[in-house]
């Protein structure tokens, strides 16, 4: 009865691929609900992925942000370089932290674990978390060097056939701020690799397949074709692109070269700037990751994620370049420098794929605040801004969204009822997006002050002050972010402190805009004007507005 | 009860009208045309029509009970009220700013329901409440009256939401600028945020309003041209009306709150799929309707439809979740996807067999409605397969086309896959129902609901043809397939109770609770809904008050519910809170203990009247020969074509009992029986199915794939 050659007809094969995703979304929904990091909660920094027996990666979760593209293949042959399959068994589970096999900082937290059918290794399950705290300099570019930014945890047995390893959570509870989260965190992935196992077996049983191997390969296959032939229609050449952002100290430089050949790209980052001594230095593994996120979006959004669709598409940058950054240089805000890197493919891809690719985003700030509850609480908490999207061709960008990576509002009463911290007040920038013939996402400006009564301090790792989200096809530039203290500008890097009653100013960057702006609809102009998105002075000088607006509301 | 009651929903195509009471054995039902541009005189008419038939006259009427979806309709055609808003300094934006997400990452163009209040239209006003329910900066209530006269003279509104931070904290600055606008405007329809619904997270609480204020003209309206119309009839009985949470409410109620009429009829099907359950002596229930652009599921426990808080309306891409209006209100809580008889079957980027969620809808339609649809559906797959019969379809009152059904099956299935057309319709009707029973798994999941020990009960056009099949798909024993599954919400209308939900944002720490504050707020909620139901005529001694708490490990961002027991003695119930959440806790998450403080967020007490009887026994009239013929059905147990008996539902007796494979037609729809099942008629008509849930998916596919070509 083993099917394991046997041929899995394209009818057989969705049904079983879409169930296998559908496993790992409602995983993810499981320890997303669960989960004591608001960067999970709101971000989906979490992702779930299912192995057959070989370690070949399979099905992955479709809500997460886009860092866990092709890393989890990385890290299982990491972790069983160290303890080889054949010496796992039922009950074992593997974690670690590793940064540089993982997905580029340590605050993530890999948990492998084999599944047995009785005493026969049949699959892998493992999921990945961001944990609320991992020790080290907290969640921030500071350090200088990666020992400073928290406990690396190598790759171990946290239960070794059903036991726990009790020492492994005691050193994590030595060296972190909070404790019983991130133990609650750590336990709720023990607990949604379970779950993952024995929805495996499920599966396997509910639709007769004695063996995944057969149906892995047929989704690895499946989907690298996939990938392959959109992958054709771009004409064979060397595309190239460059862009500035703000460094530590001074701009730096990224730059891409892609080499399209057939089927398959190669995308070398040579000629980007060399490592600094800030935490924004980026492992390969992230660089990889949003690089083929941003090939996915230009060309096959819909093919799942799994080992096929990543191999027809390389990555390399030379060692210790910023997006190719090994220990011990620091890599807590690697995300910083990363999510430059799908606006650099991007353009790099503009001129032949103009209806697929997108204008810069102004992207988002991610604010770390520490400090004291009203009522004297200890309290370290996340505030999330997003600035304007890019624009496409005929699609506006949408105002305030983030992007490449995702995140969620954060209520206005839930912030202040949490952190005695007042908004007042929170709106859109009128003028901000990219002027085009679609027009960029607008930035937003957020007022925050202090009513805690103590002093705060805020951990800032943000971009785009100095060099705006570009727009694409003679598209305009958005507007640049700016922080304010009291009303005077301060680095948008770095850290603050808010005395009571001080007021922080977040002015958000607007998305780049698409298309040369005189070209844009006069209908689109008037209304933009009327709604009060752009004025009439960016109206007539920008957009070439002459005939008088009729008057319309404020 | 004495007299005749009327259950009356207006759906997309027609408008349902079921009658029970005196004299009457079981239901009758009547379906009238839709009227879209007046759909009072659908009602009206189809009254006229059903009474006359029936020889009865409208004064023997004591009670109709309406669902509509009229507040739906103006929300998703945008033919509201043009609506103005007042909005804290400083947040006029919010509504556009929205919640900062991307519910698909890698598909850059996903689209965003517009806000129903222009920018143009909303005004700040210079008022400010704290957090803790404090006065920052103090309203003056004729700032507000002059905002509102400048949104009447330049933006010509026509209805007004009023939306202040933190009102579900302190509503006074709401409700002082409601007074003073009440006295200078006094017949603009005005909504607040802490009236409409009195949650935390102001995007979701301000929009819910907005689209309260923005159907409110419009539903009251309507509400008068019927009530008229019934008067000029003469009826005098109660006219009464269906809210999204399942509980029937007075006219003055639905005017207040319009928004919570959204999606009203629905839930009435889910309560008589509980009602059949009922009788049927089952405890958990997954309620399943198959329509033709959406599949729908929505589970009942104990003979409660499961409720939610959360509803999303209007979505504009897809029918992708993130995609609407996120709005904050009791509903009966389900899920819905886009897999329906009109769902177009395509080969997706992965070269694999896809259905939907594009949908050839009502019109053009299927390619076997031969009216120049072209694409390949589920119910042109169903035809070619021999579960609908070509003449009997809508019980003949359509002719289904057969060949303009297999070309297009061939087009676009079976010749691009190298798939014999039989196998290609089957992988399409098989496909279905993998998309529906993963749905239902991820739904059952997220509520920590085991479906397996569940009786399904299927409706709609196509719920008897693909239930047994998800039903054996998620491993559910029984199904019952009720008779006038085509007008379930008219008929659930009237197995409904008064009821009312009351809910409010009060997050606080359990440590910092004392038993004297807990039992005061509950105390004042619980007034609150035996108020509301005392004023729609219901004894306060028969009124039943169940309540829940939200609550949640403090640092977590996401609650669960915790039912409360018996509220008579609120000291017990405070006492045991700490056990009620951890128990909730573990039945989702599974054994983890956790030593983290937990807090309370939201409160909910909900009141429900007593529910109306109604006895559906003998309902079937003795009918001629039960099995009125043969046809050859594609059967994938045999890889082949099996000529399978046909059996007339009207004919078949009460305790026969029918084994699959077998088809059972009535006008409205078909039930497929695969072969294991056993389906028993009961007293009131229903096909009760026992199903064979050993036979699974590899059943099906192992012998299916011998069909390739």
């Amino acid at each position: 009865m083993n099917r394991a050659h046997e041929e899995i007809d394209p009818i057989r094969l969705g049904i079983l691929w879409d169930r296998l995703v559908s496993i790992c979304d409602e995983i993810v929904e499981g320890l997303v609900r669960t989960s004591f990091s608001s960067i999970v909660r709101e971000g989906y920094d979490v992702s779930v992925v299912l192995f057959d027996r070989d370690a070949r990666m399979f099905a992955q979760g479709t809500r997460s942000i886009p860092v866990f593209i092709g890393t989890a293949p990385t890290m299982i042959r990491n972790m069983l370089s160290k303890f080889p399959p054949d010496s796992l068994k039922p009950g074992d589970i593997l974690i670690t932290n590793d940064p540089i096999h993982g997905t580029g900082h340590l605050f993530d937290i890999s948990v492998l674990r084999p599944v047995f059918r009785g005493e026969e290794r049949v699959g892998y399950s493992m999921t990945i978390t961001h944990l609320p705290d991992i020790g080290g300099m907290g969640f921030s570019a500071s350090a200088t060097e990666s020992f400073h930014e928290g406990i690396f945890i190598p790759v171990c047995r946290l239960y070794d056939g059903g036991e726990l390893n009790t020492f492994i959570l005691d050193l994590l509870r030595a060296n972190v701020r909070t404790p019983e989260q991130v133990i609650g965190d750590v336990m709720a992935n023990v607990g949604a690799n379970e779950l993952g196992g024995r929805q495996l077996l499920d599966f396997m049983a509910e639709y007769g397949v004695d063996d995944l191997r057969p149906v892995s390969e047929a989704v690895r296959r499946q989907s690298e074709a996939a990938v392959r032939s959109a992958l054709r229609e771009i004409p064979d050449a060397i595309y190239r692109n460059r862009l500035d952002f703000e460094g530590p100290s001074g701009p730096l430089e990224l730059a891409v070269a892609i080499d399209k050949q057939d089927d398959g790209l190669v995308i070398d980052f040579s000629g980007s700037s060399p490592c600094v001594s800030t935490g924004i230095n980026v492992p390969l593994c992230y660089s990889r990751a949003m690089a083929l996120y941003a090939i996915k979006c230009a060309t096959a959004p819909t093919i799942p994620n799994n080992e096929g669709a990543a191999l027809p598409i390389q990555v390399t940058a030379p060692e210790n370049c910023i997006l190719n950054a090994l220990r011990p240089f620091p890599s807590a805000g690697r995300h910083v420098v990363g999510h430059f890197v799908p606006p650099l493919v991007n353009g790099a891809l503009a001129e032949v794929l103009s209806d697929r690719v997108q204008a810069d985003s102004g992207m988002a700030d991610i604010l770390t605040f520490h400090g004291r509850h009203p009522d004297g609480s200890p309290m370290a908490t996340l505030y999330f801004l997003s600035g304007g999207f890019g624009a496409m061709t005929e699609l506006d960008g949408r105002s305030a969204t983030p992007g490449p990576s995702n995140m969620a509002v954060v209520p206005v009463e839930l912030w202040e009822s949490r952190t005695g911290i007042t908004i007042v007040e929170k709106r859109l920038v009128p003028d901000s997006g990219g002027a085009g013939e679609q027009r960029g996402g607008l930035g937003q400006i957020a007022v925050l002050r202090n009513d805690t009564g103590y002093p705060l301090k805020v951990f800032s790792m943000a971009n785009r002050w100095q060099f705006p989200a570009r727009g694409l096809m003679g598209g305009g530039s958005g507007s640049l972010r700016r922080h304010l203290l009291n009303d005077n500008p301060i680095p948008a890097t770095g850290m603050q402190v808010l005395a009571p009653g001080d007021r922080l100013t977040i002015v958000e960057a607007g998305g780049g805009g698409m298309g040369d702006p005189r070209r844009r609809s006069r209908e689109s102009v008037h209304r933009d004007v009327a709604l009060g998105f752009v004025t009439e002075e960016q109206a007539r000088e920008v957009y070439g507005l002459d005939k008088p607006l009729a008057s319309r509301g404020s | 009860m004495t007299g005749i009651r009327i259950g009356i929903d207006i759906g997309g195509t027609f408008t349902d009208l079921a009658m029970v009471g005196d004299g009457l054995t079981g239901f009758v039902l009547h379906k009238e045309l839709t009227t879209p541009d007046d759909p009072a005189r659908a009602v009206l008419d189809g009254l006229a029509v059903l009474l006359a038939n029936e020889t009865r006259s409208i004064a023997e009427v004591t009670q109709i009970v309406h669902g509509t979806t009229l507040v739906t309709n103006a929300v998703i055609e945008r033919k509201g009220a043009v609506t103005g808003m007042l909005v804290t300094k400083g947040f006029s934006d919010t509504l556009d700013i929205g919640l900062e997400h991307r519910y698909d990452l890698y598909d850059l163009r996903i689209g965003f329901a517009e806000p129903l209040v222009e920018r143009h239209a909303r005004v700040e006003i210079d008022e400010r409440m704290r957090h803790d329910g404090g006065v920052e900066t103090r309203l003056d209530p004729q700032a507000a009256v002059m905002a509102v006269r400048k949104l009447i003279a330049e933006a010509g509104i026509e209805a007004l939401a009023i939306c202040f931070l933190h009102s579900y904290k302190n509503p006074a600055h709401e409700r002082a600028a409601r007074d003073a606008i009440a006295v200078a405007f006094p017949n603009l329809p005005v909504s607040l945020s802490s009236d409409v619904f009195p949650y935390m997270r102001e995007y979701e609480r301000w929009t819910t309003t907005t689209v309260n204020a923005y159907a409110q003209p419009k539903l009251d309206r309507y509400l008068s041209r019927l009530e008229e119309g019934l008067a000029a009839m003469g009826f005098a009985g109660r006219f009464d009306l269906m809210s999204s949470s399942g509980g029937i409410v007075t006219p003055d109620f639905a005017r207040r709150y319009p928004v919570r009429m959204l999606e009203s009829g629905p839930a009435a099907g889910v309560l008589m799929a509980a009602h059949h359950a009922e009788r049927a002596e089952a405890a958990t229930v997954l309620a399943f309707d198959l329509g033709g652009t959406t599949a729908k599921g929505a589970f009942v426990q104990d003979g409660a439809p499961l409720k939610s808080y959360e509803f999303e309306t209007a979505r504009s891409y897809n029918h992708r979740r993130g995609s609407g209006l996120p709005l904050r209100m009791p509903v009966v809580e389900m899920t819905e996807i886009g897999s329906g008889g009109g769902s177009l079957a395509h080969i997706d980027p992965r070269g694999l067999l896809a259905m939907g969620p594009r949908s050839a809808g009502a019109d053009p339609g299927p390619a076997s409605y031969g009216r120049g649809g072209t694409g390949a559906t589920l119910t042109d797959a169903n035809l070619l397969l021999g579960i609908l019969d070509p003449g009997f379809f809508l019980g003949g009152a359509m002719a289904l086309d057969e060949q303009k059904a297999a070309g297009a099956v061939a087009a676009h299935v079976a010749d691009p896959l190298g798939f014999s057309l039989s196998r290609a319709a089957f992988g399409m009707h098989d496909v279905i129902n993998e998309d529906i029973a993963r749905a239902f798994r991820i739904h059952a999941a997220e509520r920590g609901i085991d479906f397996r020990r569940a009786t399904m009960v299927a409706s709609g056009g196509g719920g008897p043809i693909h239930g047994t099949a998800v039903a054996r798909k998620l491993g559910i024993p029984k199904v019952i397939l009720p008779l006038g599954a085509g007008a379930m919400s008219a008929l659930g209308l009237l197995v409904a109770p008064f009821s009312l939900e009351t809910a409010r944002s009060h997050p606080v720490a359990l440590a910092d609770l004392d038993a004297d504050s807990f039992a005061r707020i509950m105390t004042d909620m619980m007034e609150e809904a035996r108020g509301e139901l005392s004023r729609a005529g219901v004894p306060a001694a028969s009124v039943r008050l169940t309540g829940a708490l939200d609550m949640r490990f403090q640092g977590q961002g996401y609650e669960i519910e915790c039912p409360l027991p018996d509220l008579a003695d609120l000291g017990m119930v405070f006492a045991g809170l700490r056990q009620r959440f951890l128990a909730a806790y573990r039945a989702i998450f599974g054994n983890i203990v956790l030593d983290e403080p937990i807090e309370l967020i939201s409160w909910k007490v909900a009141g429900t009247g007593p529910k109306p009887p109604l006895d559906l026994s003998h309902a079937m009239p003795p009918g001629g020969a039960a099995v009125k013929g043969h046809r050859p059905c594609w059967l994938p147990e045999a890889g082949d074509y099996v000529s399978t008996p046909v059996y007339d539902r009207y004919a078949v007796q009460p305790g026969a009992v029918i084994a699959g494979p077998a088809l059972v037609e009535e006008r409205e729809s078909t039930a497929f029986l695969r072969r294991g099942d056993r389906a028993m008629l009961d007293n009131a008509g229903n096909l009760v199915v026992a199903i064979d849930t050993a036979r699974e998916a590899r059943g099906d596919e192992a012998v299916a794939a011998g069909g390739r070509t």
